[in-house]
């Protein structure tokens, strides 16, 4: 795919978060100099971290922590404010609005998705975010969040509509700015892509508990404006809800203007194939928001950075292994496999909820008899956990409110690592055994280390006070015992106590004094006979 | 943490009476005090025929900043190690296959004879030289200056490359010096909150525990540990947190920690404009690495990377605090991403505005006895004494010029360790090896290759005190000094210069490494002079290294005996004028890079070399235990150590063993994409589910080494030790449990001896 000059001429479309990580991908690949990448961008921003947005609307993340790495390096000229408007196919070439061309023997399509904006009475064209009533936002760019941020100063009352992933983040962010808050979901539990009946109502008594409303199986029937400004929304059914502040959070469609006006084919996303190319034209590539993979596209962006470096592999003719690996070794194949784990990890970032979903879990469960599925529900505890393994591993989980859990669950999917063979015992994180009884002596087997720097146990501590060691410091001289970190002095001392109360008589029945290699020497070790 | 009983009897030494040195074991190098046990008298002179040839010392740990009086076990029982019943007092020559007792010069003309007729055949680069970082700086110094001059090879490497090369790497490139603590360890006392990553210290150094009352008292120290170790159980109880994220993950738990300061404004802002470069970038670079993701990646939950960003905070001078480190060892740094690792714990560091203020910093916790000075001092296969680059032209006229050589003679950059091991006996590469204080087919990674690469050798040369299994090995075999039967300087974590003393005379056929390269050198037919006492070497070492970073030419052993509070750098001064009093703390004013600032530098996570995969679906983790030093080549020789510690086993969690059909005892089989190995589980909770940990002390059956990944960080050439992906299964085939010691060398009644009179090593296994 290059062209005569040896060199390959690399266009990405889209500079977001999965265009210039791809930028970046391809660069650090390109040990033989041999790719020449131009990013056009159609923002006037620098990249940056999309999937934060919902934290600078909590207010617990400035915009400038949002700025992704840029995309300045050699052989690689990042082209901001350019939107691309044509592919042609027959001449490679992309064209910009401009009329500009830019050749190409590679393009790469990572043009993102938009936020919808249903269809609704009192909303105006749905395709032109830009006609929104004042007070109505979507959320998807950076100057959506900083609108949404500006609009809240005013605010006391917001109703968010549609309770996915990014509408609950919204939800609690807005409430966490002190606004009263209601969310609108047309299905029939939040987050019902992912949770089920029961999960979601965890996450409803949740938000309760956050101050939060919630409408389920309600559909927004009229945005009520007036005077060019919101008012409030009116559901099917009738009920009214005030509103100064209308987000909508009701899912993303995938850009792909560009891709159909080129011929290719598109279903919600571009078609790609399982190289990620187009399976129209192999110079064609889509990644991120955009594509559509033979897997699906999840619409996460650990799917799209996954993308970009497997294409970034794929381009290079790399395997899938760090740049240092063994020159030496057996060459793979070409190309990166796709993670043996799962990578579809859904992760609710909102301040006061905790939801994790991956995999076959919740509503996406299938019926497969080989799936076993185990649970927790705790609503007045605010926990949901289900974890469903399959072959001895996890292949999906939820969990609401579950903590760590959620995060040991996550890395045992995305790893594919061995499941407990019972796995309910993934339900909770596993009790850790009681610890030594420190202060109380009389339970401690005479086995147990006492002083671990000088692996002296507590039986070599009684022999030694039979043998009239009555000190810490006598214990010290004879066994060394304290003599390390001094962390176990306490311990000592405790034992020392405890046997000048159980043992009173010791002082007619004790031994003589003798050196500390005799008196170690005749202890028993159980313990440090093990190997 | 209560405070060390006020009458520590056994310490309570007479350093009059007794020698004044410090233990031969790790970099805390605790003070301890030597004296010969009551009936015997060290000071009669060699031992009558038949007597006791070596007499017995007893240990007192001695009151230090860095001790504070307190030994380890294996301190206390460092003076066993002087008697071990097979100590090597003669060398060995391996004749058709078998080690015989041979002279020193007819083992020093062999050993000149093959390294002379190789050079001549083969060039100068056929023979390579290992060093260690348990040698004393006058011996890493006299070791690069042999390879240097005499040998004229530029491979030369030491396992400091398997200890500290991407902590030295790291904060090179960000701090602009590499000296492991940058402070005094006492500094440490005072802070609100210390960050401790891939460090156990309760088992690695038990008396710097000493050190973390404080910040225990103050319920902020964080360890993060994929194992709830010794360490990490001291955050129990409210005095602080366990962070256990997923085995090669902690640079991940660290960026999302700079995101954190970052995001949540928590950064010293005053301190980045006014003493670092770099912010914009890192910035940049930290922005992909918010809470959630990092908890996807490395099992730690959002809420507790929140937590501790803002602990550290809360710590730091500018919000306040009484000050915060963060530390790191090992467990972090022995990655094929060790590097990155440690840069992103300095980013942390910077960004809270911790390096160059006292009571706060940055610091890497060294492991060998000498891993600092044996890392200035010119073993490393890029650098000359001073810690100056040998690529660097004025470096080079500087060192040549003391050396009295023509600084076009001079090698450049050879192999780094790893590297070269694989080389040997390879086409091109090393055809003979020279090995100095270390245990390599024990220490290094994916040790089964090693032994293939060692026996294609044509020849194999170690100084060893005891046949350890690399020296069971050689083609020669030499007896050298150790710890108490020589004078020399070891420089300890901290960067403090100190004397290491003779308590007592050699055995009899022992001679001491300088001895051994400056005889060599003279067979070779070298005009370069090289010292055989150590003063004088070390005044030679402190001219070599004015001027450099680590710069020792206002030191002397008379100096050090009179002073034993001197850190480098410690420059020489005009005569006439007072001596330059060290540098206690680094950075205080600036940093020592060409614009006086430290350099944020972005880094990001690819994960281990050998991840998970079908086949091998948990992770393996080594480390050590408490009993043990490195390789075990010393310490296995202990009976009260091996008491304590007798062999390898695996720790399983219960969880896992439970699906693997295992009980505390059972062999399990563990396999890697290297080798297998067959070991005793231990079951506990201590691990993660997902992964199996294994100390690294043994050989044979029981070395976990020959599993473990040599696939190295590209920056400083470390191997991948701490993560590789493994398969383990129950074992139920025939297994005859751990052998303890190896063989050894047996008694061989041949005519040839020693010409000290030397006595034939006894059999194995003391």
């Amino acid at each position: 795919m290059s062209s005569s000059s040896g060199t390959t001429r690399v266009v990405v479309v889209g500079h977001g978060m999965v265009g210039s990580r791809f930028a970046d991908d391809l660069h650090a690949r390109d040990a033989e100099r041999r790719f020449h990448v131009t990013v056009l961008g159609a923002e006037e921003y620098e990249p940056y971290n999309r999937v934060l947005l919902s934290e600078v609307v909590a207010g617990k993340l400035d915009v400038a922590s949002l700025s992704l790495p840029r995309s300045v390096r050699e052989r690689t000229s990042v082209l901001p404010g350019t939107s691309a408007v044509a592919i042609d196919r027959a001449e490679q070439v992309v064209v910009d609005s401009a009329g500009c061309t830019y050749p190409y023997d590679v393009v790469v399509l990572a043009t993102g998705a938009r936020a919808r904006v249903p269809e609704l009475e009192g909303l105006g064209s749905p395709d032109d975010e830009a006609a929104l009533p004042a007070g109505v936002h979507a959320l998807r760019t950076l100057d959506d969040a900083r609108e949404i941020v500006a609009a809240t100063v005013n605010a006391r009352t917001a109703v968010v509509v549609g309770a996915g992933v990014l509408g609950l983040e919204v939800a609690c962010g807005l409430a966490h700015r002190g606004l009263d808050v209601t969310v609108v979901h047309g299905g029939p539990s939040l987050m019902d892509r992912q949770l089920d009946g029961d999960a979601g109502a965890v996450v409803t008594g949740e938000l309760g508990r956050l101050g939060i409303g919630v409408r389920l199986a309600a559909r927004t029937q009229e945005v009520l404006v007036r005077g060019g400004r919101l008012e409030g929304v009116r559901l099917e059914g009738g009920e009214r809800l005030d509103a100064d502040l209308l987000v909508l959070t009701a899912g993303t469609v995938p850009e792909v203007g560009l891709a159909q006006r080129a011929g290719l084919d598109v279903a919600r996303g571009v078609v790609v194939g399982p190289d990620l190319a187009a399976p129209a034209d192999p110079r064609v590539f889509a990644i991120g928001d955009c594509a559509e993979p033979p897997e699906g596209g999840t619409g996460l962006i650990a799917q799209g950075w996954d993308q970009a470096r497997r294409l970034a592999l794929l381009l290079t003719g790399q395997r899938d292994e760090p740049a240092d690996a063994d020159p030496d070794a057996a060459p793979g194949p070409v190309g990166a496999p796709l993670p043996q784990g799962g990578t579809d990890v859904v992760r609710v970032k909102a301040v006061g909820l905790d939801v994790v979903s991956m995999g076959v879990s919740g509503t996406r469960r299938g019926t497969d008899a080989g799936h076993r599925s185990v649970r927790l529900t705790d609503p007045v505890g605010g926990r949901h956990v289900e974890v469903v393994v399959a072959d001895g591993r996890v292949v999906g989980a939820t969990c609401v409110g579950a903590g760590q859990v959620a995060a040991d669950l996550v890395a045992a999917y995305t790893r594919a690592t061995p499941a407990p063979s019972d796995p309910a015992q993934l339900l909770l994180r596993p009790v850790g055994g009681a610890p030594e009884p420190a202060a109380s002596p009389t339970l401690m087997p005479d086995r147990t280390t006492v002083c671990r720097c000088n692996g002296v146990t507590k039986g070599e501590i009684v022999a030694c006070w039979r043998h009239g060691a009555d000190t810490v410091e006598d214990v010290a001289r004879e066994t060394r015992a304290t003599t390390g970190c001094g962390g176990c002095t306490d311990v000592v001392c405790g034992l020392l106590d405890w046997l000048g109360t159980t043992d009173p008589d010791r002082a007619r029945a004790r031994e003589p004094r003798r050196a500390v290699g005799d008196v170690l020497g005749e202890v028993e070790e159980p313990a440090r006979a093990r190997g | 943490m209560v405070a060390l009983p006020a009458v520590a009897a056994p310490r309570a030494s007479d350093d009059a009476r007794g020698t004044v040195t410090h233990c031969p074991y790790c970099a805390l190098q605790c003070a301890m005090s030597l004296t010969p046990t009551a009936g015997a008298d060290a000071s009669a002179g060699p031992p009558a025929p038949g007597t006791d040839p070596v007499p017995p010392l007893t240990v007192q740990g001695r009151d230090f900043p860095t001790n504070r009086g307190g030994l380890c076990q294996k301190g206390w029982t460092s003076a066993s190690v002087l008697r071990t019943g097979d100590r090597l007092t003669t060398p060995w020559v391996r004749v058709r296959g078998e080690l015989r007792p041979a002279t020193w010069d007819d083992a020093l003309d062999l050993v000149a004879g093959k390294l002379r007729a190789l050079a001549a055949e083969h060039g100068p680069q056929s023979v390579a030289v290992f060093g260690g970082g348990g040698l004393t700086n006058e011996k890493a110094y006299a070791l690069g200056k042999f390879a240097r001059t005499v040998l004229r090879t530029p491979n030369i490497d030491y396992n400091g490359r398997f200890c500290m090369a991407s902590a030295a790497a790291g904060a090179n490139r960000t701090l602009g010096v590499d000296r492991g603590l940058p402070f005094p360890l006492e500094d440490v006392g005072g802070a609100q909150a210390v960050l401790l990553l891939g460090s156990n210290l309760a088992e690695t150094m038990p008396p710097s525990l000493q050190h973390l009352a404080g910040v225990r008292a103050a319920g902020g120290l964080v360890v993060v540990d994929p194992r709830r170790s010794a360490t990490a159980e001291l955050t129990a109880d409210g005095q602080g947190l366990h962070v256990q994220p997923v085995p090669g993950t902690d640079l991940v738990v660290l960026l999302a920690l700079a995101h954190v300061v970052l995001a949540e404004g928590l950064a010293d802002t005053a301190y980045l404009e006014r003493r670092t470069t770099g912010l914009d970038d890192l910035r940049r670079c930290v922005a992909a690495w918010w809470p959630e993701r990092a908890e996807q990646v490395s099992g730690v939950p959002a809420t507790t990377l929140r937590a501790v960003a803002r602990l550290l905070a809360a710590a730091s001078p500018s919000r306040g605090g009484a000050g915060a480190y963060v530390l790191t060892g090992r467990g972090v740094e022995q990655s094929s991403q060790g590097t990155a690792t440690v840069t992103a714990a300095i980013d942390v560091a910077l960004l809270l505005g911790l390096p160059g203020r006292t009571g706060s910093g940055y610091g890497a916790i060294t492991g060998q006895g000498n891993g600092q000075g044996g890392r200035e001092h010119g073993q490393k296969a890029d650098q000359l004494p001073g810690y100056r680059s040998i690529e660097d032209d004025a470096a080079r006229a500087h060192v040549a010029a003391v050396w009295g050589v023509d600084p076009a003679d001079l090698p450049r950059s050879g192999l780094p360790a790893v590297e070269l091991l694989r080389r040997l006996g390879t086409p091109g590469g090393p055809r003979a090896l020279l090995v100095h204080g270390s245990n390599v087919v024990v220490s290094a990674p994916d040790a089964d290759r090693l032994r293939e690469r060692i026996a294609a050798l044509e020849l194999l040369v170690v100084c060893d005190v005891v046949p350890s299994e690399t020296a069971l090995l050689a083609d020669v075999i030499l007896p050298v000094t150790q710890w108490a039967e020589e004078e020399g300087t070891m420089t300890s974590l901290e960067g403090r210069v100190i004397r290491r003393r003779k308590a007592i005379e050699p055995p009899p056929g022992v001679r001491s490494e300088l001895d051994v390269l400056a005889d060599l050198a003279a067979r070779l037919g070298s005009t370069v002079h090289f010292g055989t006492d150590p003063a004088e070497v070390f005044d030679e070492l402190a001219r070599a290294s004015a001027g450099g970073r680590a710069d020792y030419s206002g030191l002397s052993h008379a100096r050090l005996d009179a002073e034993p509070d001197l850190f480098w750098p410690c420059p020489a001064t005009p005569a006439g004028t007072n001596p330059h009093p060290g540098t206690k703390r680094l950075f205080t004013r600036d940093f020592p890079t060409p614009d006086g600032r430290a350099r944020l530098v972005p880094v990001d996570h690819v994960g281990p070399a050998d991840d998970l995969r079908p086949g091998a679906p948990l992770y393996l983790i080594t480390g050590r235990v408490l009993a043990h030093y490195q390789s075990g080549a010393q310490t296995r020789r202990v009976p009260a150590l091996v008491r304590t510690s007798p062999g390898p086993y695996v720790e399983v969690h219960p969880l896992l063993a439970e699906r693997l059909g295992v009980e505390d005892g059972t062999p399990v089989h563990l396999e890697t994409a290297r080798g297998g190995l067959v070991a005793r589980t231990r079951v506990t909770d201590a691990v993660r589910a997902d992964t199996v940990f294994m100390p690294f002390h043994w050989s044979g059956q029981g070395s976990v080494n020959r599993l473990t990944n040599d696939a190295t960080d590209p920056v400083s050439g470390m191997p991948e030790f701490k993560v590789c992906a493994v398969q383990v299964t129950r074992w139920d085939g025939p297994w005859d449990g751990f052998e303890p010691v190896d063989a050894g060398l047996e008694p061989v009644a041949a005519g040839v001896r020693g010409d000290g009179g030397a006595h034939a090593p006894g059999t194995a296994g003391a």
